[in-house]
């Protein structure tokens, strides 16, 4: 204790807290920095990423021959012409034909129907030599994210069952499942196979989702997709049985839908670009472009996507259809959940991650950022404040601000979930964000205004933190975006209010997420990115929409009230001059 | 011929029989070592070829297997009379064993096998035990192993299943013997005890368990408190009212328990096979091999002892069972290629109709036609009869018009009208199964209720049941469902809903209600509904439950994939009896990070040591102001200053010396 005494005195001797509370705003920018640095350039550096390895002695990936090859051609190309003919088939006789071709090589087949979504096909292949309590789920939507009739999956899906029931060393389950797309309807079968389905085949471990839109039987690469929803991952060691699986048969895999060009790339900028990526993928999940595999986030299933990419490479289909063999070869011989490995990482390749203790600091600095902004604006309201005037009457009031501005968001938030018009969203937002423009004077003094930020901060900290761990990339997104927020400042001069009033829209949730849409990600422009937000909540059960209005919102609505100019701002400066003057 | 055959044997039976008074005094017994050697060496063969027919009549007439349900009465009503030593010392000794294989194709080339064995002990006395040094036994073909156990913890019956598989009641209709005689998933055990009180009677329930498990090679041991329930309106002993009571102050106590999947294989099947008097090597059992059995796709063991009494006369009788399901084109398939490679192009199957060449290939639905063997299916062939049994093993053939069996023995053919065969001496047999139509099959009973059972819910703290029930039958199937759920399923009854589309109400289903709440880490939750299902319904039960945290020492010691949570078992009392399991389920409880006990060690440690040395400074050190403090620092010199002043004392005190020197 004595060790602390004296540090706490040397520092109050050199006068540090003082000279530290002045340099509170320069930090707080700082801190944020350091996050930001963190991420893009410290992690892709050697030595702070880990080569990924296989912890599940028992998954042994590739440790089988693959037997999908030869004639399960034929069959598999028997089955692609018949189900090309299905292509402008109702999806209920689609359904009926295909069930009936399961039925007959030994499946048991039920439909759940869904009339918002469509309906979804799917079978049970009992296994054998398993006790029936779990399962391991294959899945082909007949039509994929990009809206392809996914012709190749959909053929290999059945050629796969087929091929699979043939084999008697199964342990867990199989279920193929033919949903009408991989978003809504792959996720209603999901909750249904959990909630009310009659047909079930135990708890399922692991899901893989086959997109292979067309009738070309070569391909180029393979991509691999395994962000979940709400920053849920797939177990590391899934998607390494995945990457190992797919290397072994020699085709190339990009992670996140990297571009062809640079799957080779493995230097530090592709590196970094490629975990950039993946943050991106995995803040926006749901929200963007779904492939299938967040269709299963939330019930303890690990998936995810394999996709084939490019037409004429030299993979054929069966290749492409080892992958999920050997893949299930793997999980069978699972005798625990997936347990080992990591449940948090980025990939900067498809063979490099860090875990999560390496990447946490980064959303970590943004938390730190905001606590350091809110201490600053409390300490100046402080300053503000007269010896007679009551801080605990501030606090109330500031806190019964907060309230308010928290309902409010709340409001909007439900209101728009039922009445999603992204054009008005955005346009209040720009409106309210010019309001420090608006020749109006604050009836608040400028203590309110330090308070208020203040609150707003310390919120907005308090929920990235929660954030940081179960979402990180929503949580270091949002922390980054928000970020301008802290240099507002209350100001009486045009040219700092028209500052600050650029910035609040920048700051804005909506308009910031949709510029934010606009520039990384190609398939969300304009203003598609609110009505998928608010999509992503009702078909999916993703929750950025609430986080976004409920967590960023009210900081955003506070941080408004306090850039508008109070009517005491021209008094105090005008005092201040005058004591200048004297 | 035929007929002067019949009278003398008559004659003789009558003459025997008159002086017969007890079986134990009339049969000489040999030593229990000679037998097993002398079943295949020393048993003269019974009948000769001339009387294959005379004595295939007779047997069928006096056989036990008049009805494969009802074999129980059988035995006791005719192993008296029949029982009887035609020429002594010349004919050998026989015993009331026997056997029989019924096979049975299903639906979608499937198959079902089943081996039955019969066998009843000697006389047993009552009131005394084993351990009597004066007690007299003999084990005939009765298992030795077995009567000790059943005599020390007083079990007057038993019944054991291990079973494992799936049963597609839907496609292969009711199980065997009206499901009497297969478990769910895993090891199933229940056994009616006699005891003074229940404390007694789940002592003797935990003793037989125990000694159930070093004989199966099963852990049968890791029934406790926890697992066991004493059922109440299921698993009712069809006899009640005939079950002996050996000491009249007594009770009778039903037990009942279950163990989840526990993985069923060789191990289990030997000592199956080792209670048997053929041990496997001769009769329909030498067929059995762990290898062809446990590749099946459904198989079940089962063994139920009974004491029956007739006055002062008490006897075990016992029945094992072995039953599998195989899909028999796979199981040809995989005799030929242990590996399933893709076929040859030739050998591809193409739909005609649909485009077919050398790249393509939409498959044809599998053949109609069939022939095989039972050799190619077990891998090999029946060993003879069981010759020291009161009858010859039979084998039995249920199918339709459209199938065409043979039995060969040696290498002729033979052929019966109903599809039943005698196996006889030591040859070998094997039978010959031929149809042009596997789908025309002898019909399959159809089930009278489908029951599944299903986990819901999301997250780690809590989950629900859904049980659908479907009654495809034109009645109302009465029924009863039992539940038998571990402790840590805290179950809320209260949450239990109905599922019905046709508007179906809890009190039209569910006519009474037997709930024992389970007690932490000393009682299942013990569930069972008298249920009335209407016709031609489907409805669904669901409630829900609260999954709770187990004890740091509870959960096991590796990482494992879930709680297997025992089948549901649903007993029809009408239209018909019918008996069924659901399938097994596994719950994922929350485990905690292994590690964490010694992080909040480590952190609670550093915070009662923080606290500690504030503390303890508070109360030993004396508290000054700050002022004093800084008087008092600048009063003591550092080390700092002390050093320099030291080393300008040596300095001057140096400088001193040089200057007495001088002076000098």
């Amino acid at each position: 204790m004595a060790l602390l005494e004296r540090l706490q005195r040397r520092a109050t001797d050199v006068g540090l807290l003082p000279w530290l509370v002045q340099l509170l705003p320069r930090l707080a920018l700082l801190s944020g920095l350091v996050g930001l640095a963190w991420l893009a350039l410290w992690l892709p550096l050697e030595g702070n990423y880990r080569h990924t390895y296989i912890s599940e002695n028992a998954l042994m990936p590739s440790q089988a021959y693959s037997y999908f090859r030869e004639t399960e051609w034929n069959l598999l190309r028997g089955f692609r012409t018949q189900i090309k003919q299905l292509v402008n088939e109702t999806s209920s006789s689609r359904n009926e034909i295909v069930g009936s071709w399961l039925e007959e090589i030994g499946v048991k087949t039920a439909i759940h129907t869904d009339s918002d979504n469509g309906d979804t096909l799917y079978g049970v292949l009992h296994a054998p030599r398993g006790d029936g309590t779990e399962a391991m789920v294959l899945a082909a939507p007949w039509h994929n994210g990009d809206g392809d009739f996914n012709l190749g999956g959909t053929a290999l899906a059945t050629a796969l069952t087929r091929y699979f029931s043939r084999w008697p060393l199964w342990s867990k389950n199989i279920i193929v499942v033919f949903s009408e797309d991989p978003k809504a309807s792959l996720r209603s079968w999901c909750n249904a196979y959990h909630s009310s389905l009659d047909l079930t085949g135990g708890s399922i471990e692991s899901a893989v989702v086959l997109d292979y839109p067309g009738a070309n039987d070569f391909f180029k690469y393979v991509e691999i997709y395994y962000a979940g929803l709400n920053g849920e991952l797939p177990n590391l060691d899934l998607v390494n049985v995945a990457v190992h699986v797919t290397e072994h048969e020699g085709m190339p895999v990009s992670i996140n839908g990297n571009p062809e060009s640079e799957i080779g790339d493995s230097d530090f900028y592709a590196k970094m670009r490629k975990m950039l990526l993946g943050v991106q993928k995995m803040a926006l999940s749901g929200v963007q472009t779904c492939y299938g595999n967040e269709a299963f986030s939330g019930y303890r299933i690990q998936s995810l996507v394999v996709k084939a990419r490019g037409t004429g490479g030299p993979f054929d289909i069966t290749t492409f259809g080892r992958i999920p063999e050997a893949m299930f070869r793997s999980v069978n011989n699972l005798l625990e959940k997936f347990h080992q490995s990591f449940f948090f990482y980025l990939l900067l390749a498809p063979r490099y991650f860090v875990s999560i203790a390496s990447y946490l600091p980064a959303a970590g600095a943004f938390s730190v950022s905001f606590i350091l902004a809110g201490l600053d604006n409390y300490l100046n309201s402080a300053k503000g404040l007269s010896s007679t005037s009551n801080s605990s009457y501030y606090s109330v009031v500031t806190i019964l601000a907060f309230v308010v501005s928290l309902l409010a968001a709340f409001t909007l938030s439900q209101v728009f979930l039922q009445w999603t018009k992204p054009l008005v969203l955005v346009t209040i937002s720009l409106l309210v964000s010019s309001v420090p423009l608006l020749p109006i004077k604050s009836k608040f003094t400028t203590v309110y205004a330090y308070r208020f930020k203040s609150i707003a901060f310390m919120y907005l900290s308090v929920v990235l933190t929660s954030l940081l761990v179960v979402n990180f990339a929503l949580a270091f997104g949002i922390g980054l975006l928000a970020f301008p927020m802290i240099l507002i400042k209350n100001t009486n001069s045009l040219k700092l209010r028209f500052k600050n009033s650029l910035m609040l829209m920048a700051t804005n949730p909506f308009v910031c997420t949709c510029i934010f849409a606009n520039v990384f990600e190609a398939r969300l422009q304009g203003l598609v990115v609110i009505e998928r937000l608010i999509s992503a909540w009702t078909q999916l059960g993703c929750w950025s929409w609430f986080v976004i209005c409920i967590g960023w919102l009210p900081v955003w609505l506070m941080v408004v009230f306090s850039s508008i100019p109070s009517a005491d701002e021209r008094r105090s400066v005008q005092s201040a001059n005058a004591k200048k003057l004297q | 011929m035929r007929t002067s055959f019949v009278f003398s044997w008559a004659l003789l039976v009558a003459q025997t029989y008159a002086n017969v008074t007890s079986i134990d005094e009339e049969l000489i017994i040999p030593n229990e070592t000679d037998t097993a050697g002398t079943v295949f060496e020393t048993c003269p063969i019974v009948t000769t070829s001339s009387e294959t027919d005379s004595t295939s009549e007779s047997l069928e007439a006096g056989s036990l297997f008049n009805d494969t349900t009802e074999l129980d009465g059988a035995v006791n009503e005719e192993g008296e009379g029949d029982r009887v030593v035609l020429f002594e010392n010349v004919e050998p000794i026989k015993y009331p064993f026997q056997e029989k294989l019924t096979l049975k194709p299903l639906p979608r080339n499937f198959m079902a096998a089943s081996f039955q064995f019969q066998m009843s002990s000697n006389n047993l006395t009552v009131g005394e035990a084993e351990s009597d040094f004066d007690a007299y036994r003999h084990y005939t073909v009765f298992p030795k192993a077995l009567s000790p156990i059943l005599e020390y913890t007083q079990t007057r019956q038993l019944h054991i299943r291990f079973t494992h598989g799936r049963w597609d009641a839907e496609s292969w209709g009711q199980l065997p013997h009206r499901g009497s005689k297969s478990g769910g998933n895993g090891v199933e055990l229940w056994a009616v005890i006699e005891a003074s009180n229940k404390n007694e009677a789940f002592d003797n329930w935990i003793s037989l368990a125990n000694s159930l498990s070093g004989l199966f090679c099963s852990s049968i041991n890791f029934i406790d408190i926890e697992k066991t329930t004493y059922p109440v309106l299921s698993f009712q002993p069809a006899k009640k009212e005939s079950m002996p009571i050996f000491n009249s102050s007594n009770h009778l106590f039903l037990i009942r328990a279950a163990l989840a999947n526990e993985p069923i294989c060789t191990e289990n099947l030997t000592p199956f096979l080792k209670l048997l008097p053929t041990r496997g090597r001769a009769g329909i059992s030498s067929l059995l091999d762990g290898h062809k059995v446990f590749d099946s796709n459904w198989h079940s063991l089962s063994i139920d002892v009974e004491t029956r009494c007739e006055g002062i006369h008490c006897k075990y009788y016992m029945e094992e069972y072995i039953e599998m399901v195989f899909n028999v084109p796979s199981s040809l398939a995989r005799a030929d290629k242990p590996i399933p490679k893709p076929l040859q192009e030739d050998a591809l199957m193409c739909d005609e109709s649909k485009p077919h060449d050398s790249y393509e290939c939409f498959p044809l639905p599998q053949r109609k036609e069939t022939k095989f063997e039972l050799s190619k299916l077990f891998g090999k062939k029946i060993i003879g009869s069981s010759l020291i049994s009161e009858y010859p093993s039979k084998v039995c053939a249920v199918v339709s018009d459209a199938w065409n069996v043979l039995i060969s023995v040696g290498d002729v053919f033979y052929s019966t009208d109903d599809n039943c065969f005698t196996v006889k001496d030591k040859e070998l047999h094997d039978l010959h199964f031929e149809s042009e139509n596997t789908a025309d099959i002898a019909e399959p009973d159809k089930a009278p209720i489908f029951v599944s059972r299903s986990l819901t819910g999301y997250g780690q703290d809590s989950g629900g049941l859904r049980v659908v029930f479907r009654n495809p039958g034109n009645e109302t199937v009465t029924a009863v469902y039992f539940e038998s759920l571990p402790w840590y399923m805290r179950l809320y009854l209260s949450s239990l809903k109905l599922e019905s589309e046709v508007g179906l109400e809890i009190e039209d289903v569910i006519k009474s209600t037997f709930y024992l709440p389970a007690i932490d880490r000393e009682r299942p939750t013990h569930l069972e509904f008298s249920l009335s299902i209407p016709a031609n319904t489907s409805l669904a039960l669901s409630y829900q439950f609260d999954k709770a945290l187990l004890k740091y020492a509870e959960y096991p010691p590796d990482a494992n994939h879930g709680f297997e949570i025992e089948s549901a078992v649903v007993t029809v009392i009408e239209p018909t009896q019918y008996e069924m399991r659901t399938s097994t389920l596994l719950l994922s409880l929350s485990t905690p990070d292994f590690s964490m006990p010694y992080n909040v060690i480590i952190l609670t440690s550093t915070i009662m040591g923080l606290a500690f040395g504030t503390l303890y400074n508070l109360m030993v050190k004396r508290l000054v102001t700050i002022e004093e403090a800084d008087k008092k620092s600048s009063s003591r010199r550092g080390l700092k200053s002390r050093l320099l002043s030291f080393f300008s004392r040596i300095k001057r005190n140096g400088g001193k010396v040089d200057v007495e020197k001088k002076q000098q």
